[in-house]
């Protein structure tokens, strides 16, 4: 047998080793890039499931912008709040509770508001139907297709005979999912005890929106006006609601002209959890009083019939 | 023939006849795993270009220079290879942390990730022994520059095959397929005719 060849290996690969090693520790000294202890101990902390739950793509990610203050201490979604108490105490800061989030749906433009400009045939997906700007005249509204209820893990969204998609919040986890599909960017996710909502997110104005769909956001800042938080801003033609500052007093839903902003009352025996109503007209007198929604959450074939 | 007609031939040859994907069926992993969207394959290829390139310029060092002389690369290449392309990866990974944080950012997920992909050690493995996963024992030995060459062409095959598939299947995702098919099957049965398609291309150039 020819041990030169055994030792000669030996040597290649240990020498290899050797010298790499050093490279690199030489490397890793040179090259050290300094990071807060702090990242390393949230980093600790955090499930380290790279999930992306958060929107950031990992957990590293994730603690280095919870260190850097760009994300709150309570980021993290699937660790819940015993993963945030612990960042918080590293952090320093308290954690405060989780505020769940479920989805809501900024569209109520059903089949007898908001007309077709034509009828859409093919692939029954709300993604593909946007491709093609969809049948609605709305260019902004729900495509009433089914990509988020078949992404909802959950079944928590289902559809009204509108047309119109709906959340059982009673289901929704706050995952997310539906919001990340729809292509016109109709879901927003929303702290949980949110209860006034911009129903629409037309970015029409005035007669252009009403002229599309007769529930139209018409960017009147009529809201903006009444909001004694200042928590409600139309920009891009339509209301939107900063959850921070909404102390959901419903002021805004009181003016709104096309009941476009509602109110959420959840309701404990309701199988959705609650239904949206209007509250009484405080300027604009002569608005009748109108009951949106309804409960039955039917979970129906899934394709507007025309 | 020209110098240039030949690096060209080399360069076609590795990226499409001999394509890594479609025709040899090295590193089927991440082109099945990585090419459901376009932007993560977009990544991913230029992050394979950039480590294999590097990968094969050390690997042919490593055999010209030590494992060659000492007689031992047959059966010491593999292990050689992994550490040195490893630590290389390693290397420029915290090199360009230090000195470019938006490359790094660009990168960085995917660098890890290929260390040692099979599509980067088998064209390493081929720089230094052409034609040995085709099974041809070849008797003829790269340069340096063309085995630098050699691997341009097989990253740049790799993410040519990598980014069209994804484009496909992002198309895929919308198309009608029975429900049994969706997903990874189609992706499979795709991928065959894909390989048929590219086997169009050998006998080119008489190659």
């Amino acid at each position: 047998m020819d041990w030169s060849l055994v030792w000669k290996a030996a040597v290649s690969l240990a020498g290899f080793g050797i010298l790499l090693g050093a490279i690199l520790a030489i490397a890793s000294r040179r090259f050290h890039v300094e990071v807060d202890p702090r990242v390393e101990a949230v980093l600790e902390a955090l499930p380290k499931s790279n999930c992306g739950a958060c929107g950031l793509p990992g957990c590293e990610a994730a603690a280095a912008a919870v260190v850097a203050g760009e994300a709150p201490v309570t980021i993290c979604r699937a660790g819940g709040p015993d993963v945030a108490a612990e960042v918080g105490r590293i952090m320093g800061v308290e954690a405060g509770p989780v505020i769940p989030l479920v989805a809501h749906i900024h569209c109520r433009g059903g089949k007898s508001v908001s007309p077709l400009r034509s009828f859409y045939q093919g692939v029954n997906s709300c993604r593909a139907a946007q491709l093609v700007g969809g049948g609605k005249a709305c260019p902004f509204g729900c495509l009433g297709l089914q990509d988020c209820a078949e992404v909802c893990p959950v079944n928590a969204i289902t559809f009204d005979e509108e047309g119109i998609r709906r959340v059982n919040v009673r289901k929704c986890t706050g995952c997310g999912l539906c919001s990340d599909i729809c292509p016109r960017g109709l879901i927003e996710m929303v702290p949980a005890d949110a209860r006034v909502f911009v129903r629409c997110k037309s970015r029409y104005t005035g007669k252009k929106a009403t002229g599309v769909c007769k529930v139209a956001c018409t960017g009147c800042r009529r809201c903006e006006k009444a909001c004694p938080e200042d928590a409600i801003h139309v920009s891009d033609g339509f209301a939107t609601i900063d959850y921070e500052k909404c102390t959901n007093c419903g002021e805004c839903a009181a003016v709104c002209p096309t009941d476009s902003i509602q109110v959420w009352v959840p309701h404990d025996e309701h199988p959705e959890g609650g239904e949206f109503v209007v509250p009484e007209k405080k300027k604009p007198a002569g608005k009748k009083r109108e009951r949106a929604g309804n409960g039955d959450g039917d979970q129906g074939g899934g394709e507007i019939e025309e | 023939m020209s110098e240039a007609w030949r690096y060209f031939l080399l360069l076609f040859g590795a990226a499409v006849v001999a394509n890594i994907l479609l025709i040899r069926f090295i590193a089927l992993c991440p082109f099945f795993g990585v090419s459901n969207s376009l932007e993560t394959s977009l990544g991913m290829s230029i992050s394979v270009i950039f480590v294999m390139t590097m990968a094969t310029s050390v690997s042919w060092i490593a055999w010209n220079y030590v494992l060659e002389p000492l007689g031992v690369g047959e059966f010491l290449y593999i292990p050689t290879f992994i550490l040195v392309i490893a630590s290389l990866v390693q290397f420029v990974e915290m090199v360009i942390k230090k000195t470019s944080p938006p490359l790094y950012k660009a990168m960085g997920i995917y660098l890890p990730l290929i260390t040692t992909n099979c599509a980067v050690l088998a064209a390493a493995t081929e720089s230094v022994k052409p034609g040995f996963f085709t099974k041809l024992n070849i008797a003829y030995h790269y340069g340096f520059v063309e085995s630098i060459v050699y691997t341009i062409g097989v990253a740049v095959g790799f993410s040519l095959v990598l980014i069209l598939f994804a484009a496909m299947r992002e198309r895929l995702e919308l198309a009608p397929i029975p429900k049994f098919f969706r997903g990874v099957p189609i992706a499979f049965i795709t991928a065959a005719i894909f390989s048929l398609a590219f086997m169009g291309f050998a006998g080119m150039f008489g190659l």
